[in-house]
């Protein structure tokens, strides 16, 4: 409530308050592709963070040359620029990683966390907030994807980032509905209630 | 690949549902399910829009980044060319088709950042497709988005009158109900043998 | 009113500056990105199909291209056939199942291994399993058939798709080349050689 937020909540409030996946309902779309493992749900989330946070702390350094009236294409080409450097990137230094993901990786352009920062922070704050508010948004992006692909290569493969950590007769016949399309929007649907419930009750106290 | 019309036509539209098994476009997908009306607005606006872009960016793609070596701006000029196409789409339908502008007019705005546009543009590129069959496949998605989009958008016209559980109200027996929905399009796997 | 338009024009003018300046900046960046990555992505490549090679046909030391992208014949360290790969990719549940397998001296697989997988995400993703690729091992290509099909192989569960594409593909890429697999019989080597 107060009049200027201090610089740590703009880092804080994108984990948790504003977590752009659990709260926001934002970027669903990689959130449920690619969570099938761990491994690929912070690949993914690490990948839109770099352009997340680069876009922000760019579209940042550049905003008082930017007319107004063109704003917009331009955030795009930013965005658009950092996302074929990550998607080059992947496919050079990460190719395993990058087959997984696929066309999620280009796709990354259109997820509407980033430029939504880029018009609704970056292009009215200073580099080092913006750097900040990319950090927290990138965070609770990165957070929201490896909890959904840890729980689903759990459920799915009896594993965590590809170490068993379920007894063998589980791992040989696991819980293979977590895997398809099915399961990650029934997963999804759990962790909203279960966001429901716990604002629900926060609000209740206050 | 050797893949007949059909084989794409019916792969894009059911066995491989954009909205369902590829997980492309949810945002609108949730967003705008929510009453018949819009939904069927919704999904025209992306069946013209989509059709429009898949010609565009091929054409462009093949006519001019391969030949001049700069496959790697893609990205940007795929996505920019949706952005001013939907800018010129609303101009012109503003101008010329007033009573298409109203039914399609408000959806338009939200197609820059839907990511089925821009998904079906790459895939194109990605699976190699010729103009016609790029054409094909673009049609068979923007069926598979209207089945699906105007199938839930009865589904949660019924559940807004449900007893829900009050955790459960919104968001998350939309997305219970859509698991349920892909659920039985997975049945539809390697029907016909259409496996891409 | 000369002030205003001379204004007007001058944030046109900017604007469309502005706009070209962040284009140029983009694609000069993007092209040296391009030209950095582009070699590495390209050894990457190359590097994965001679590390698949050489899992699918062990104690190779190194292969010569018969058939561009679709048979490799393997020869160890003293330049002597120790078998060939063939490449096969059949269409599994969303997309081509690209698939080595190698073949010994003897006509016996000696192992498979799934290069490329364009599946949807998790289906039949686990037909890179190694318990499925193992049984691949040391058999005829005749046997290669699922057991669904009047086979001897096991079909990953919820992926009989894949399973078969890669069964039936391999069987029929090995059949395919099958009078080139193996090694000259004693007695007829002038026969084959290098046709």
């Amino acid at each position: 409530m107060n009049k200027k937020p201090s610089r740590l909540s703009y880092f804080t409030s994108g984990i948790v308050v504003e977590n752009p996946v659990l709260i926001l309902m934002i970027g669903l779309c990689p959130t449920l592709a690619t969570t099938v493992s761990a491994r690929d749900g912070f690949g993914m989330g690490l990948a839109a963070s770099f352009v997340l946070i680069a876009s922000n702390v760019v579209v940042s350094l550049v905003r008082r040359f930017v007319p107004n009236s063109i704003r917009i294409p331009i955030f795009i080409i930013i965005i658009s620029t950092f996302v074929t450097i990550i998607d080059y990137v992947l496919q050079a230094y990460q190719p395993s990683l990058y087959k997984v993901l696929g066309v999620f990786v280009p796709l990354i352009v259109v997820n509407c966390i980033i430029l939504g920062r880029a018009e609704a922070f970056a292009y009215h704050h200073g580099v080092w907030d913006s750097f900040l508010d990319g950090l927290g948004k990138a965070l609770g992006f990165t957070l929201a994807l490896g909890v959904m692909g840890i729980i689903r290569e759990l459920l799915s493969a009896g594993t965590v980032f590809g170490f068993a950590v379920t007894p063998a007769g589980f791992r040989e016949s696991p819980v293979l509905f977590m895997i398809f399309a099915p399961g990650a929007f029934l997963l999804i649907g759990i962790l909203k209630s279960i966001v429901n419930r716990l604002t629900a009750k926060k609000e209740e106290k206050a | 690949m050797n893949l007949n019309a059909g084989q794409i036509l019916l792969g894009a539209f059911l066995v491989n549902n954009i909205l369902l098994m590829r997980f492309i476009g949810l945002c609108p997908f949730f967003g705008v399910s929510n009453a018949v009306g819009t939904a069927t607005g919704m999904s025209g606006a992306v069946i013209f829009v989509m059709l429009l872009a898949t010609w565009v960016t091929w054409v462009l793609f093949h006519v001019v980044l391969v030949p001049l070596g700069l496959v790697f701006l893609r990205t940007a000029v795929f996505i920019l060319v949706i952005a001013a196409l939907v800018q010129f789409v609303e101009m012109f339908l503003r101008k010329n088709m007033r009573a298409l502008y109203s039914a399609l007019g408000i959806y338009l705005p939200l197609i820059t950042t839907n990511c089925a546009i821009l998904g079906v543009t790459f895939l194109n590129i990605d699976y190699g497709f010729n103009l016609l069959n790029a054409t094909i496949f673009s049609v068979g998605t923007g069926l598979g988005f209207t089945l699906v989009i105007v199938l839930f958008a009865a589904i949660r016209e019924r559940l807004a009158d449900a007893p829900i559980s009050r955790s459960f109200k919104g968001y998350p027996i939309a997305f219970v109900a859509a698991s349920l929905v892909s659920l039985a399009f997975l049945g539809f796997a390697g029907l016909f043998g259409i496996a891409f | 009113m000369s002030a205003s338009q001379s204004a007007w024009v001058q944030g046109r003018v900017w604007m469309v500056l502005s706009l070209v300046i962040v284009c140029i900046a983009a694609a000069v960046g993007l092209a040296r990105v391009y030209g950095v990555t582009k070699p590495v992505i390209d050894q990457q490549k190359i590097d994965a199909v001679n590390q698949a090679l050489a899992a699918v046909l062990p104690g190779t030391d190194h292969f010569e291209e018969q058939v561009p992208g679709e048979l490799w014949y393997g020869f160890d360290a003293q330049d002597v056939r120790t078998g060939a790969v063939v490449r096969v990719a059949p269409r599994g549940y969303a997309g081509p199942v690209e698939t080595l397998a190698g073949v010994g001296l003897d006509g016996l697989v000696t192992g498979i291994v799934i290069t490329s997988l364009k599946e949807t995400p998790g289906l039949g993703l686990k037909a890179t399993q190694a318990w499925f690729r193992d049984q691949f091992r040391g058999k005829p290509a005749a046997e290669l058939k699922l057991d669904k099909d009047g086979g001897t192989l096991d079909a990953i569960s919820a992926a009989t798709i894949t399973s078969r594409a890669v069964t039936n593909g391999v069987r029929e890429g090995i059949e395919k080349y099958l009078d080139r697999l193996l090694p000259a019989q004693p007695g007829m080597s002038d026969t084959t050689g290098d046709e």
